[in-house]
């Protein structure tokens, strides 16, 4: 059997949907993070295989973009994780609930 | 590799048009290295580099704002020079002025490292310039993310304060999430707009606006395509704060340094419109799908906006919901763009008029904060004109224009948006935008009345001094932004003359 695009679609909304649903539905902020890396992921994995049934090469170019993104991203969101644990030790977001009224 | 393909793309790269933001990209270079070259004693002179740098940079801008690159296409395809971009750069420019100079005047009263934070806010100012004239995906995002990711770092910045860190990573995690739902319409845009069985023959980059744009106008009703509009609006309203995407607004405005949630209310949000001026233009063909979901988001900002601000005591929280609402005018006058081109500059003069008046409130706010810069509650408000009668001067004015009081700008801001409303014929649109106008006269009255009016304070018990409100010395550059601000905002009242010819009636 030949894997077309529909698959790498499937494939690739599917892993979206989880991250995005861990993303609302986790409570710790590492996990949290771990599924925004997966919903990046995602979108990368589509952009190749749109990129390979299309045959332009714009979208495997766009790839090494994301990937520098998420990069850049990651090293400031864990150092911010890692700050608010030294002050709150806690990662946990419904503990992390000062700025409420 | 063809030698002579490459050698025209080369030719393309008209470094001359990006002077501005290769010049700040320099200025915040220069800023790390004077830290590194200067003796400690003499650091405190590197915010005022940073300042004149880009007031320096303002003039040059002003200058030469009929460059010769508008109206071209230069990188490639990647940027669009337009007379809208030259205005959004002096926005931004304007805006990261005044932020540095309330970053001076914040900084002053913490203990923290205070170069990098001008060097972030210079970068990301460049970034949003980049950001409104991008003309292709790619650029799109990657602008788009220079910015947020600029934003994290300014939001947590004061790391010693728990409700800063906290605040930073809500908004890290709301922006995370903002921007994985963004690449993922742009994917499936890319994906459809550059499918050759739908593609018209000899299609150029499937990533570039005018392809995307024609694609779109050849096939108005393609599945894939209108999911990818959706969720590239949705990344989009977030930046905007707009229902249902404000969720992160108020404890993030409420945390972050008032410096930064300056730049956040007017850099980020401006940056934001700018951005769904040009693809509400991309978009066009799908008009049937684009007004009805930007015309319910900005029913739902603009009444959650003004009734969530009228329980807040919080100032910061407060002035966070009001900018909700403020959001809902503006995507208004988006929609009527549609049907009147006029709108697009009534955004862009409203745009300017909030930026006057926002940065007077914030600038107010920044002198009346004490240490911790997250709790600003409206009683630190009183008695505010005999102590400092200029602050409660500013604040009165900054306050009136966002609430729409004649003569001040955002009256005439509001009116023009209304009236173009009307010529566009969304009368709903208006008769909710009228209601939310009159809601809020409510919170900044309050706010006004908390400033003017003396309010019954438990007398200090006998023996003891009463308790001091923190509130510093309005130095000189501050007095003067926030002097000009105050005037900027009446004279643009009484007065628009060629601001608005030019913005309007082009």
């Amino acid at each position: 059997m030949t894997i077309g695009l529909n698959d790498y679609l499937f494939l690739s909304v599917l892993l979206f949907a989880i991250g995005f649903l861990g993303v609302l539905l986790r409570k710790n902020t590492l996990v949290i993070y771990m599924c925004l890396e997966l919903m990046l992921v995602a979108s990368t994995l589509a952009l190749v295989a749109f990129s390979r049934f299309n045959g332009t090469l714009d979208g495997n170019v766009f790839v090494f973009f994301i990937l520098t993104v998420a990069a850049a991203e990651v090293a400031v969101g864990l150092a911010i994780i890692v700050a608010l644990f030294r002050r709150r030790q806690t990662v946990q977001v419904d503990e992390l609930n000062a700025l409420k009224n | 590799m063809n030698l002579e393909l490459l050698q025209s793309a080369a030719a393309d790269n008209r470094w001359g048009a990006l002077f501005p933001e290769l010049l700040l990209g320099c200025l915040a270079l220069l800023l790390l290295v004077l830290e590194i070259v200067l003796p400690k004693k003499h650091h405190s002179a590197i915010p005022s580099v940073a300042i004149l740098g880009q007031i320096a940079l303002l003039i040059a801008l002003i200058v030469h704002f009929r460059t010769g690159f508008i109206g071209m296409t230069t990188f490639n395809g990647l940027l669009r020079h337009s007379v809208e971009g030259q205005f959004m750069r002096v926005f931004f420019l304007l805006t990261s002025i005044l932020v540095s100079i309330l970053g001076v005047v914040s900084l002053s009263r913490q203990r923290m490292p205070r170069i990098e934070f001008f060097h972030i806010v210079i970068v990301v100012s460049a970034a949003m310039m980049l950001l409104v004239q991008s003309h292709h995906f790619v650029l799109f995002f990657v602008a788009l993310e220079t910015v947020t990711i600029g934003f994290y770092i300014l939001v947590s910045y004061y790391r010693t304060n728990p409700l800063s860190l906290e605040a930073g990573l809500k908004y890290l995690i709301m922006g995370a999430l903002s921007s994985s739902i963004l690449l993922f319409g742009i994917v499936l845009l890319y994906g459809v707009v550059g499918n050759p069985a739908l593609a018209p023959a000899g299609a150029a980059g499937s990533m570039d606006f005018s392809s995307v744009r024609q694609f779109l106008a050849l096939h108005p009703d393609n599945f894939l395509a209108k999911v990818g509009i959706v969720l590239v609006l949705s990344g989009v309203a977030f930046k905007i704060g707009t229902v249902p995407f404000q969720i992160w607004v108020p404890d993030v405005y409420q945390g972050a340094p008032t410096p930064v949630t300056a730049f956040l209310a007017v850099g980020s949000k401006a940056a934001g419109f700018a951005v769904l001026i040009v693809l509400a233009g991309v978009f066009a063909p799908y008009q049937k799908l684009v007004i009805p979901v930007l015309a319910s988001m900005a029913v739902a900002t603009i009444l959650f906006g003004n009734l969530a601000a009228l329980t807040q005591f919080n100032v910061k929280r407060l002035i966070g919901l009001s900018g909700v609402s403020h959001a809902g005018y503006l995507l208004i006058g988006v929609i009527a763009a549609y049907t009147d081109p006029a709108a697009i500059g009534a955004v862009y003069f409203y745009l300017f008029a909030y930026l006057l008046a926002s940065f007077a409130v914030f600038g107010v706010m920044t002198h009346v904060s004490g240490s911790n810069d997250a709790e600003q509650e409206l009683e630190h408000y009183a008695d505010l004109a005999k102590t400092h009668p200029f602050l409660a001067f500013v604040l009165a004015v900054g306050l009136g224009s966002l609430a729409g009081i004649p003569p001040l700008a955002g009256f005439i801001g509001k009116l023009m948006i209304f009236l173009t409303a009307f010529h566009a014929g969304l009368y709903v649109l208006l008769g909710v935008a009228i209601l939310g106008v009159i809601v809020s006269i409510y919170y900044y009255f309050g706010w006004i009345k908390a400033a003017f009016f003396a309010s019954w304070r438990l007398p200090a018990p006998a023996g003891e001094a009463q308790a001091d409100l923190p509130r510093v010395a309005v130095g000189w550059p501050a007095k003067l932004a926030l002097g000009s601000l105050a005037l900027g905002s009446i004279v643009l009242g009484f007065y628009q003359g060629p601001l608005v010819e030019w913005l309007v009636l082009r």
